[in-house]
């Protein structure tokens, strides 16, 4: 489902230039979980950066469904990411000015899905917050928001689903909920996941383990 | 030592975000300070050139011949002066023989010693015998030395052109031009009839006398003479006549310039309330580290005074440096030899006062970083400042009040320019709850979409920015009002002095009753008919309900708004006795005399005069008219257009109750006559020669110059007004858009493209400035109504283009500076929300 084929990325210029990857080529299956693991500075945001589309790489290729990525403009590119692509961030990036279910409209409108407002409240009761649904992010708890960040990653039903440290900013026990309820409904909904995480416990949740060292796969 | 330190490195390490706030502060003090400074000086050299305007020590005067009783005091002050001599001052008409032209003009007959202080210069030193001319004679009249001139019923040769009257205060306007010749040879002219407008006074040399000694002494006539019509003047008041108009002038682009001060102060609140929230980690870290919550306010307190300091220093060196730039173009305006140098001590009165406003803006910042929990602040996930609450701002409102008035120098229009600001505040903070709340309620819960997603983005943004939106809405509207305010009082007073149909060509006064005769007969020869011919009847208000009315405030400092009361308190009255309303009245309360049967006499005032003579309907009045008793009953209150320039009174008392009472006539000769009103002057100062003329064209064209050399100051002031603006809005907008850095570049991750951002920035933005200009624009018309209404009598008027032109220019002005200030956000990317970034 998705080809990494020699992909490198540096940052900064001559003699300050550091190779962040170094030429890395995997592949993920659909449906499959995988979790990237590393020590800080070992590329794993970059990575994800790249396979998201955040991005672009100095040199390399990521097919997503045999379409490289990177030949497409930055517009298409936009478009692109929000018809396939879904994101869960560590400190959950909620629109501040927009409801808990206008922060799940957002994505739908933007990939032109029908019935936005149906589907939003589908999953913000999936997430167990349809009484929190016309709240505004500084209104509810951190696990909340990640809840609400979760069900925006998966309204548009992406082909692919990046979570980058999606519990690193919750206490171990809402992290351990959080991060249940995205296994649950990457299963239910058969999303691809690619998670970003230090903690070795929850990758081995994952199918497969990427761990990566000083931009190389180890 | 270690704050000393720590202010290094803050200013070393934040010096985009420091040089900011000194840019606002220094933007927003200039103007105000650049004004007092300048106001000072002129105000100083009036001061030092008080006892030469008056030209003598101590003066008595009176509008009439002095009493009998009056005269043996005179005498009695004689033998205890040095010197002394006599004055009058008459308007008349004058009549150059070699071209038949005429012209109103002041005439001052004197006596040998005149003046005791001061000089009139002209190519030999003035001497009490022969016709002295001012220079603005020679200039506009072409009159030369030598020329033969008739005034009165005596023809004169020029002796001299005056090249310098140390006597006459600031150049602007005045009625007409001065001539001096000898006070024997005026009264041979004729002019010194009866219902004349003269001005008779004594002066008198006192060396000896303090300051002390002379106000004993006008304590003493008052005691011996409670006639207000007898007046006192020292060197004091009389550079306060003349300062007057100055002051008017300074005072409100004092005001103007508060405007901008405020604007800049929006701006420093809107820079530390973002700089407090981007280092609130560091200060909680400086807390945990042992550096209370006190010390740190100290600390902060401490780096404003630094950055204070230096602004102010900035300022001392402009204006010293500044001043000899400047110095010529007040000199030419004003009239007034300024001197080399300049006296900062009004800036360093002002900067007390500059420093208060400063730091108690930031008062309800400090608060909320004292109310910060900053122990526990650094354990969660986002370290939120401690709020403030509104009462937080009061002592700067009250700061603010108190500066107002004392800039304004008048607790009335202080209060008015306060009240004003607070009407702002109110009706922005009105409209953005209103506006939030009519969004919320408009906002589909089903969709984001709004026409288009970019719009209920931006939509939504406005609804839920709280009480960010008020401040980014009030700073706009606060300079919108002012642009507006400016623009459309110049439209209202153009308008106004425009010359218009109805406006008279001439305005006649000093008419004898015998000579109304001969005057209607040459106006019929030259088929220029005559109007409005009303009678003026010399009187004194005796008691209002039976109760004296007398003098009150003679003592009191006067002040614009009192100064015109006191006048009349203190002084015989002009009335008229006329059955029909001019062209320029209006009755606001009451009953017309028409509609009144009855024998008794009736009264009808002005509205505003009554109100501060605290005279109501219904009332009894009795005038002392040349000795005879009369009374009359308030009836209505009437409201005059003073600017129309047709013979108006403050008091009408009904015909024809004042039959027989002495009298002069006023009339008009209108403006449809125009062409003709040279000849009419002439063949009227052939046959009557105490008549006067004031051309009111010429008048107008005064005025007009006057207002056009105030205007400039003003525009100059706005521009910096909105210049200061327009920098808080840079920062602003620049502020708001780098708040949502994440927000943008999250859009960009969920899809929306850099364009479809910019849009709904642009969107966002585009409505707040569009309905906060407007507002603004719309405020700044209401406040120039009211003002026109009240110190002009102007009615309710709207100049749209005035209103759109300026409207569209800020909006475009503002966009562009939001396309600026976000180019770098735009550039924002996606990447840099995930956690290694």
């Amino acid at each position: 489902m998705m080809k990494v084929r020699n992909l490198k990325k540096s940052y900064g210029q001559g003699s300050e230039k550091v190779e962040i990857l170094k030429g890395l080529n995997f592949d993920i299956q659909e449906g499959e979980t995988v979790a990237l693991i590393g020590k800080s500075g070992s590329g794993k945001s970059t990575l994800l950066s790249l396979l998201s589309g955040l991005d672009r790489p100095d040199s390399g290729e990521v097919f997503l469904n045999e379409k490289n990525i990177f030949e497409m403009s930055d517009r298409e590119l936009a478009i692109f990411r929000s018809q396939n692509i879904g994101i869960v961030f560590q400190q959950f990036h909620l629109v501040s000015t927009l409801t808990a279910l206008e922060n799940i409209i957002l994505p739908l409108e933007l990939s032109g899905v029908a019935e936005p407002y149906e589907r939003a409240q589908e999953l913000i009761d999936a997430v167990g917050l349809s009484h929190r649904a016309h709240h505004l992010p500084s209104q509810l708890s951190g696990g909340e928001c990640q809840r609400v960040a979760i069900a925006r990653a998966l309204s548009i039903k992406p082909r692919i689903l990046f979570a980058d440290e999606p519990s690193g900013n919750l206490d171990e026990e809402t992290g351990e909920m959080v991060m249940n309820l995205l296994f649950e409904m990457v299963k239910d909904t058969r999303t691809t996941l690619v998670l970003v995480t230090h903690d070795l416990e929850l990758a081995q949740k994952c199918s497969r383990i990427i761990h990566l060292e000083h931009g190389s796969i180890g | 030592m270690i704050f000393k330190f720590f202010t290094i490195k803050e200013f070393k390490k934040f010096w985009p975000f420091y040089g900011l706030v000194v840019f606002t502060v220094l933007l927003g003090t200039l103007g105000l300070s650049g004004i007092s400074l300048i106001s000072s000086k002129v105000q100083g050299e009036l001061n030092a050139r008080a006892k030469e305007l008056l030209t003598s020590d101590f003066a008595l005067n009176a509008r009439r011949n002095f009493t009998e009783e009056e005269l043996k005091f005179i005498e009695d002050l004689k033998e205890r002066s040095e010197a002394s001599y006599k004055v009058v001052d008459i308007y008349s008409m004058l009549t150059l023989e070699r071209t038949k032209d005429t012209r109103l003009v002041e005439v001052r007959g004197i006596e040998e010693g005149f003046p005791f202080h001061g000089s009139i210069q002209a190519s030999e030193p003035l001497t009490a015998t022969g016709l002295y001319i001012s220079e603005d004679l020679e200039r506009l009249w072409g009159v030369t030395k030598g020329d033969t001139v008739l005034l009165g019923e005596l023809s004169f040769q020029v002796k001299d052109i005056i090249r310098k009257d140390s006597s006459v205060g600031l150049r602007g306007f005045s009625l007409a031009p001065r001539i001096y010749l000898p006070l024997k040879d005026l009264e041979k002219t004729g002019l010194l009839k009866f219902g004349a407008t003269g001005s008779y006074a004594y002066h008198f040399l006192f060396p000896r006398y303090t300051k002390t000694h002379l106000e004993n002494l006008k304590k003493e006539v008052f005691r011996k003479f409670t006639d207000p019509a007898l007046r006192v003047s020292l060197p004091e008041n009389s550079s306060g006549q003349t300062a007057r108009a100055v002051n008017m002038l300074t005072n409100f682009m004092s005001l103007a310039a508060l405007i901008g001060l405020i604007l800049s102060l929006v701006g420093i609140f809107y820079l530390y309330q973002s700089h407090f929230a981007a280092r609130l980690k560091d200060y909680c870290l400086l807390y945990l580290h042992g550096l209370s919550k006190i010390k740190l306010i100290t600390w902060l307190i401490l780096q404003f005074t630094v950055l204070f300091t230096f602004v102010m220093i900035i300022q001392v060196s402009f204006f010293s440096t500044g001043y000899h730039w400047i110095r010529p173009l007040l000199e030419s305006n004003l009239g007034l030899d300024l001197g080399e140098s300049i006296s900062l001590d009004v800036l360093v009165f002002q900067i007390p006062f500059l420093y208060a406003l400063s730091v108690l803006i930031l008062v309800p910042l400090l608060l909320g970083l004292l109310r910060t929990p900053m122990g526990i602040s650094l354990k969660s996930s986002k370290i939120v400042m401690g709020q403030f609450r509104y009462y937080d701002f009061l002592p700067f409102i009250v700061c603010l009040w108190f500066f107002s008035w004392s800039l304004s120098g008048s607790l009335r229009i202080g209060n008015i320019f306060f009240g004003g600001l607070l009407l702002v505040f109110l009706v922005s903070s009105l409209i953005v709850k209103v506006w939030q709340w009519s969004i919320l309620k408009v906002l589909s819960p089903k969709h984001l979409r709004f026409f288009s997603l970019e719009l209920g983005v931006a939509l939504r943004q406005i609804a839920r920015s709280g009480h960010k939106l008020t401040f980014s809405f009030l700073s706009l509207c606060l300079g919108a009002t002012l642009i507006s305010l400016i623009l459309q009082l110049d439209i209202k007073v153009q308008s106004e002095f425009e010359l218009k149909e109805e406006k008279p060509a001439l305005f006649i006064f000093d008419i004898q009753e015998e000579q109304i005769e001969d005057l209607l007969k040459i106006a019929e020869d030259l088929k220029t008919p005559l109007e409005a011919v009303t009678p003026m009847i010399r009187a004194r208000l005796e008691t209002v309900n039976n109760r004296p009315f007398e003098r009150k405030k003679r003592d009191i400092k006067l002040r614009e708004e009192g100064d015109e009361e006191a006048r009349i308190r203190n002084n015989a009255l002009n009335l008229t006795s006329r059955d029909f309303l001019s062209p320029s009245e209006r009755i606001i309360k009451g009953k017309d005399f028409k509609e009144i049967n009855t024998d008794k006499a009736l009264v009808s005032l002005e509205s505003r005069w009554a109100q501060r003579m605290n005279i109501k309907i219904g009332d009894e009045l009795k005038f002392d008219i040349q000795g005879v008793e009369f009374e009359a009953t308030v009836v209505n209150l009437k409201e005059i257009k003073w600017t129309s320039f047709y013979p108006n009174f403050f008091v009408n008392v009904s015909p024809p109750h004042l039959e027989g009472a002495p009298r002069t006539y006023l009339a008009i000769l209108p403006q449809t006559y125009s062409e003709l009103k040279n000849d009419f002057q002439r063949a009227v100062l052939r046959k009557l020669p105490n008549i006067s003329f004031i051309d009111v064209e010429n008048l107008i064209e005064q005025i007009w110059r006057l207002f056009l050399k105030s205007k400039v100051a003003i525009e100059l002031i706005s521009i910096l007004s909105l210049f200061v603006g327009l920098v808080i809005l840079y920062g602003l907008c620049h502020d708001q858009v780098y708040r949502r850095y994440y927000d943008l570049a999250l859009f960009k991750g969920l899809g929306m493209t850099t364009g479809q951002v910019r849009k709904s920035l642009l969107l966002e933005f585009g409505l707040l400035f569009l309905i906060s200009i407007i507002t603004g624009l719309l405020l700044g018309w209401f406040m120039a109504q009211v003002i026109s209404q009240e110190a002009f009598k102007l009615s309710w008027s709207i100049s749209v283009e005035r209103l759109v032109i300026p409207g569209v220019i800020l909006i475009i002005l503002c966009l562009a500076t939001i396309v600026v200030s976000s180019y770098r956000a735009l550039k924002g990317q996606a990447r840099d929300l995930l956690s290694e970034n």
